[in-house]
């Protein structure tokens, strides 16, 4: 089937994508080789720096999260595939301004291949890196299993929260410590109502017929969770609320970061409606939201669906979510 | 018998085309549960091991398996380059800078040393429907040959090994990857990777 994109030569897609981020945003980032975007402001930091990688198709993630307060350097792959680990050692030297270097890897197997490389070649080298793998989807493993766990939307507050404490001069241990701490208290549920299609080849990521949903759908369409037919909204929010409040066991009285992100082709009004359903029923349940998002951030092409994110806060997590950054698709003043 | 680097650079040109020849299968098979590009990928590491075999200057055996295993990880489209990268590299990871002639010896160390670099960034095992159902079989079957094995014979005990272990993921579940949550309808198809595993290791021995 003949597909209805605004793309030239399939081969190009991320190239040109990514050709376009630094055209758009010169003021905060510049594209370097091997597809890295970086911060412009890395030229003259002097603190732990953040890197990270991921596939492209994914847009806003993970480049669009480049600048100030948050990423440093990204690598980017092609469509939905991580890249070289050359590429990432390459990256995390450019970045080291003497502090160290936090890599920050979503759970993928061609992402966790390649950073198992990076860090094995960066151990050779003797840089100081420390890497913090993001795996928070609920659907695919309990949290004993926690390293079959995918990387979803999570990885983005984790590049915030982390870009933050790095602004305020801590050390690598630290910055490390705390995107730690907040990636093992987060949760992400993703539901998908219709799957995308590989940008590159026109294939069908996922099937899911006129009438059903899929709770636990991964990032690319991998599915592995509950399909059933389409429920109302308020309905499948109860539905996800309740499981990621149950995996990270937030009880009464505490505070959390809930996101609603968007697959691509769920429209924002939708979005709305379903934060504000999770709204009601944590604070039936005593738990406060304290810091949120509603929007893309995390997408997969013109998926329809939305990723849940939930995270257990404390004063110092709050903190830095809440602290000043300057990228294209996230900005706090 | 003694394997030098015009022998080992003859083996690689085997290998590559073995690898070419059947990249539509590779992809077809890989497009059941797959993003059906590995094909396109180990057709682009095909291309990588000519140029590199035919560029190979003074190299010792070592540095040049090294270098090509590393140019190999940069292979875009997907996990097969920095898988295949580091087998390349794992070959040459416990042979001397000196080693010009490999014997039997030698070749039982490429294996080893492949083995384990594999082993370092993967923790797939046999049955878990990945490369390493061809690879570990053939570093086996390297490792256990008769002391009397010279290079021929222990690079077909190698590839043999790995055709039966790619044959045998057919009955497999697959535990990595977009393959993964597919389960049990896996049952039936090889796994791509071994498959093309067992071509390259085939490859290698024809070569020879």
């Amino acid at each position: 089937m003949k597909m209805k994109k605004f793309i030239n030569n399939p081969e190009n897609l991320t190239s040109e994508a990514l050709d376009g981020l630094a055209a758009a945003n010169c003021d905060i980032l510049y594209r370097g080789e091997d597809n890295m975007i970086i911060n412009k402001g890395l030229a003259t930091a002097d603190r732990v720096t953040i890197v990270t990688q991921g596939g492209s198709g994914h847009e806003p993630a993970i480049s669009g999260f480049v600048g100030e307060g948050m990423v440093d350097i990204s690598v980017v792959g092609d469509v939905f595939a991580a890249p070289g680990p050359q590429a990432c050692v390459d990256a995390i030297k450019l970045a080291d301004k003497g502090k160290g270097v936090l890599y920050i890897v979503l759970n993928h197997a061609g992402d966790m291949l390649t950073g198992n490389l990076t860090m094995k070649q960066c151990r050779k080298l003797g840089l100081n890196v420390v890497k913090v793998v993001t795996q928070e989807d609920v659907s695919n493993a309990p949290r004993e299993n926690a390293d079959d766990r995918r990387g979803l939307v999570g990885c983005i507050p984790t590049y915030k929260i982390a870009g933050a404490a790095a602004a305020e001069g801590k050390s690598l241990e630290e910055v490390a410590a705390i995107a730690q701490r907040f990636a093992d208290n987060m949760a992400t549920l993703a539901v998908a109502v219709r799957g995308a299609t590989h940008p590159s080849t026109g294939a069908a990521l996922a099937d899911l017929g006129e009438d059903d949903m899929e709770i636990g759908m991964g990032q690319h369409g991998e599915g592995g969770g509950g399909r059933q037919p389409m429920k109302t909204v308020d309905e499948t929010a109860e539905i996800m609320v309740k499981a990621l409040v149950k995996d990270i066991g937030i009880q009464s009285g505490e505070k959390v970061m809930l996101i609603i992100n968007g697959s691509g082709a769920t429209t924002l009004m939708e979005q709305l409606i379903i934060y504000r359903r999770c709204e009601e029923i944590l604070k039936e349940q005593g738990i406060e939201i304290v810091a949120n998002y509603v929007g893309e951030l995390l997408t997969v092409q013109e998926q329809a669906g939305f990723q849940m994110f939930m995270a257990r806060m404390d004063e110092e997590l709050v903190r830095l979510w809440n602290a000043p950054c300057h990228t294209p698709y996230l900005t706090k003043r | 018998m003694r394997l030098d680097r015009n022998g080992l650079g003859q083996m690689l040109l085997c290998a590559a085309r073995r690898l070419s020849e059947n990249a539509d299968r590779l992809s077809e098979i890989d497009s059941r549960f797959g993003d059906g590009d590995h094909g396109i990928t180990m057709n682009k590491i095909a291309r990588l091991i000519e140029e590199q075999v035919l560029s190979w200057g003074e190299r010792p055996i070592a540095v040049f398996l090294d270098d090509l295993g590393m140019a190999a990880m940069e292979v875009k489209g997907g996990s097969a380059g920095p898988l295949y990268g580091t087998m390349i590299s794992g070959l040459g990871m416990r042979l001397g800078e000196e080693e010009s002639e490999l014997d039997g010896d030698s070749v039982r160390r490429m294996f080893a040393g492949c083995l384990a670099e594999m082993e370092e960034i993967t923790t797939a095992k046999v049955g878990d429907k990945t490369m390493m159902d061809a690879l570990i079989p053939a570093a086996e079957a390297v490792r256990e040959a008769g002391s009397d094995a010279d290079v021929k014979a222990l690079f077909t005990a190698a590839a043999e090994a790995a055709e039966d272990g790619a044959k045998a993921s057919e009955g497999f579940v697959s535990k990595y990857g977009r393959a993964r949550s597919y389960k049990e309808q896996t049952i039936g198809t090889p796994d791509a990777g071994a498959v093309s595993t067992a071509l390259f290791l085939r490859g290698l021995a024809d070569g020879l």
